[in-house]
């Protein structure tokens, strides 16, 4: 190790006296394990939550509901107010140079842009 | 930048009685762990973990937090990119929250075989409890932990900030985290989780955002435009529009007013430097150059050429030497004598000898020209040449008569050539008189001629073109998709060779259909005639319209400066726009964001514009007084008079008055709204805590690990916290 990299102290040590049990004695080396861990909606599975009184809190319930207002119409790429939308690309957008460039870009690109707010195509 | 870490080594943890708890606030960006009754953390990093391979050793080795970049280069990073325990806002990789616990303990000064402080752990509201009780594994099992206490950060953060008096018992607590926005309702210094919402928006979601578009507006400098470095963008110059739309059309409209507000971020550029016309100096080196190497070509040349005439020379000698041996001969040895040499005959000799003295000639440079013109000068005076052709055949022997033929067809085409030249030379006269005529007419009104020559090279290079158009397009009048898409094979081909192609196609194709009646009539066998490739009418001699526009154009070049020969002279070539090689410029490694400053935090409000269909920071307020169980207008009222404002995305300018004006909108006309910022909305929830650790009641919170296994899960998943102590 280098001596600054040992002076900055930013590499964890192996072994560390409070433990119980040492890092290398629970995840030995070599030993190929699979994943060992949940993801969260998997953890929200296993909770089983319909099960339980629903005016009982929990993760799921506590989620705010979508909102009453009209969605606001942003233009895609300046962020200006989007009056038009292009059928081609489905971006919107708030005037004709705009819509210029949005002819322009790569198709890459314009899913980029609709992939923001979860409007991108998705192949499945 | 805003934030630093603080990970020194702490060396009075000895001085720590057991029960002195251990606080750790366990956020989605950083992690802070203090001890209970103190005003600060002692330990502060980003709660990333990252295990790239060290280059030197080769070892695989763990790094918990950010680390000054610059060390960063003793490290192989590319199979390891940094990683952090929470999915959402809930811990899920128990291995990564055991590096980083460790890292916290170890930073701590902690040694004994075991951290014998109780902990007070923060974690999400309603957070599942399979992940409450892993953690509470994690910290029984391997950390030998006596006893443990989960809380929210939110809630310790209210009761920190009504301890200061700056909220009130019954209130809200509105919190933009990192990865989601949480508004708890508290009544009687009490959280009411059942009344509480949360979004799934937050600081990362805003950096993520401005990331994007800054690098789709800039692909060029994607590669600058790290999550490090947009976190620091974010925290240093978004803020929240009072109101949106007016502030995007202030925006749209330009101005001084915005042109204020944009942002702009130099990236480090160097500029070019600036190449200056070639000195004297230079010019004359280069010439000097040229000169030299010329010098040596013609150097080379001639050398070559000397050594030519020197070896013709030699052959000549030889020859004319073996004539002289062969005249010495005697007449029957002469075969003999041939046979050594290697040539035939004595005419054969001499005509080697003529052939080596003609070419001797050429290599000395005489010009070979002038013996044809001396022929041809000596040619009509010389009538007698051919004193054959007059005379009668009946005259001549047969002998004579094919002389005569030779000497008539000499004539002819000497007649030829004659007459060609003549030709020549009247065209040239011609074209001279023409020239003087369009002088005179130059001389007596220039502008106007000069008028009419454009008018009619205008004319004449459009029927050029058009001709040629109309050549390779065949049927196609629109000569512009040529132009366009000349790619295809039938694209490259006139007009005459493609009806051959057509022809051969169909003769080929044609076999087979019914009964062969090919060559019944005459006319089928004219087929082969246009088949053949003499046919093709390329060579109907120069064009009279390409003949004229040369000459207008060689004329217009003399007499007009700012003539140009048009391009459209060579149409088949689509014109090539020529990338114009700009050199690059300071404006071009900046980034600028204006209307992004406000756009990104935008989404606190607005989840919708990056997609997540749930209510916005302002309308959670109102979701979350809706939800009360219990309610009545004066506690709706107490509610909106006391909301704080806590964690770290609540830090954006401007998100207070936005805030108070969204929750005015919801609420019924003349209820008092309030709303305040936390002290410190980083820190206060890790100060709660603290405070709260320290109280003499909060060992009665805590549970034990005899409490965790014999309680079981169904105790756990109820485990909640009094806050008020």
């Amino acid at each position: 190790m280098e001596p600054e990299v040992i002076e900055a102290e930013m590499v964890l040590p192996t072994y560390l006296s409070f433990k119980k049990v040492q890092m290398h004695e629970k995840y030995p080396k070599g030993q190929a394990r699979g994943r060992h861990w949940k993801h969260l909606k998997q953890i929200i599975q296993a909770e089983n939550y319909q099960n339980y009184p629903p005016d009982e809190p929990n993760y799921v319930n506590i989620e705010s509901p979508p909102s009453m207002n009209p969605c606001k119409k942003i233009c895609d790429i300046t962020g200006f107010e989007a009056p038009y939308s292009d059928p081609r690309t489905n971006l919107r957008y708030a005037n004709t140079e705009v819509f210029k460039h949005i002819r322009l870009i790569p198709n890459e690109s314009v899913q980029r842009y609709l992939g923001l707010r979860n409007a991108q195509v998705v192949l499945k | 930048m805003p934030f630093v870490s603080q990970t020194s080594l702490q060396s009075d943890y000895t001085l720590f009685s057991s029960n002195c708890p251990i606080v750790i606030d366990n956020g989605g960006s950083n992690f802070r762990i203090g001890w209970a009754g103190e005003t600060d953390p002692r330990i502060i990093f980003r709660n990333i973990v990252q295990r790239p391979r060290h280059k030197a050793t080769g070892e695989t080795v763990t790094i918990v937090g950010d680390h000054d970049p610059a060390l960063m280069k003793y490290f192989d990073c590319t199979r390891s990119s940094p990683r952090s325990a929470f999915d959402s806002n809930v811990v899920y990789q128990f291995e990564i929250m055991e590096y980083i616990l460790d890292y916290g303990f170890e930073r701590m000064g902690a040694d004994g075989s075991q951290v014998d402080h109780p902990v007070l752990i923060t974690e999400c509201v309603c957070n599942p409890v399979q992940s409450r009780s892993k953690m509470a594994e994690l910290l029984f099992e391997t950390y030998g932990v006596p006893s443990v206490a989960f809380g929210v950060d939110a809630a310790f953060s209210y009761k920190y900030n009504q301890q200061l008096g700056i909220c009130d018992k019954d209130g809200l607590v509105v919190c933009p985290g990192f990865t989601t926005t949480h508004v708890i309702p508290f009544v009687d210094g009490e959280p009411v989780y059942k009344a509480c919402c949360r979004t799934n928006i937050g600081g990362f979601h805003v950096s993520d955002y401005l990331k994007q578009l800054l690098s789709l507006k800039y692909p060029h400098h994607m590669s600058r435009i790290t999550w490090e470095k947009v976190e620091d963008l974010k925290m240093e110059h978004c803020y929240i529009a009072p109101d949106y739309a007016s502030e995007a059309q202030s925006f749209q409209k330009g101005g001084k007013e915005a042109e204020d507000k944009t942002r702009c971020w130099q990236l480090p550029w160097v500029p070019p430097p600036v190449e200056g016309l070639p000195s004297e100096e230079e010019i004359a080196r280069k010439a000097a150059i040229k000169e030299r190497q010329g010098q040596r070509l013609r150097e080379m040349a001639e050398a070559k050429r000397s050594s030519r005439i020197n070896e013709l020379e030699n052959e000549l000698q030889g020859l004319e030497f073996l004539l002289q041996q062969l005249g010495n001969v005697e007449e029957k040895d002469i075969a003999s004598f041939l046979a050594e040499t290697g040539y035939v005959s004595k005419q054969e000799i001499e005509s080697s000898r003529a052939k080596v003295m003609q070419s001797l000639r050429k290599a000395k440079g005489e010009p070979k020209g002038e013996q044809a013109e001396t022929e041809e000068k000596v040619d009509p005076s010389a009538a007698e040449k051919y004193p054959l052709i007059n005379i009668p055949d009946n005259m001549l022997t047969p002998e004579q008569l094919k002389e005569k033929k030779k000497q008539l067809f000499l004539k002819t085409t000497s007649e030829g050539r004659q007459r060609a030249k003549q030709k020549r030379f009247e065209e040239e006269l011609e074209r001279e008189r023409q020239n003087q005529q369009d002088e005179e007419k130059r001389l007596e009104n220039p502008e106007l001629y000069l008028e009419q020559l454009r008018a009619k090279y205008r004319e004449l290079s459009e029927k050029v073109e058009q001709r040629k158009r109309h050549k390779t397009n065949g049927n196609h009048t629109n000569g512009n998709h040529n132009l366009s898409g000349g790619v295809g094979r039938g694209e490259r081909l006139n007009a005459a060779q493609k009806e051959r192609m057509r022809l051969l196609t169909t003769a080929a194709f044609d076999r087979g259909k019914g009964e062969d009646t090919f060559g019944a009539r005459d006319e089928d066998w004219q087929l082969y005639k246009l088949m053949s490739r003499d046919n093709d009418d390329d060579e109907e001699g120069p064009d009279a319209y390409e003949a004229e526009l040369a000459r207008i154009s060689s004329r217009l070049q003399d007499i007009d400066p700012n003539f140009v020969s048009k391009p459209e002279l060579v149409p088949f070539q689509p014109v090539v726009e020529v990338p114009s090689f700009r050199p690059l410029s300071k404006e071009d490694f900046q980034i600028v964001f204006g209307v992004e400053r406000f756009r990104c935090p935008e989404i606190l409000f607005h989840p919708n514009l990056v997609g997540v269909d749930q209510v916005g920071v302002d309308e959670m307020a109102g979701v979350s007084i809706r939800r009360l169980p219990s309610r009545s207008q004066g506690l709706d009222e107490r509610m909106t008079n006391s909301i704080l404002l806590s964690g770290g995305s609540c830090l954006f300018p401007g998100i207070r008055e936005r805030l108070e004006a969204g929750i005015r909108m919801i609420r019924p006309c003349g209820s008092p709204i309030r709303v305040v910022r936390a002290s410190d909305p980083v820190l206060d929830a890790w100060r709660g805590a603290a405070v709260y650790a320290a109280s003499l009641q909060f060992p009665g919170q805590t549970f034990s690990k005899t409490d965790y296994y014999e309680k079981g899960e169904d105790w756990l998943r109820r485990y909640t916290l009094r806050y008020t102590l």
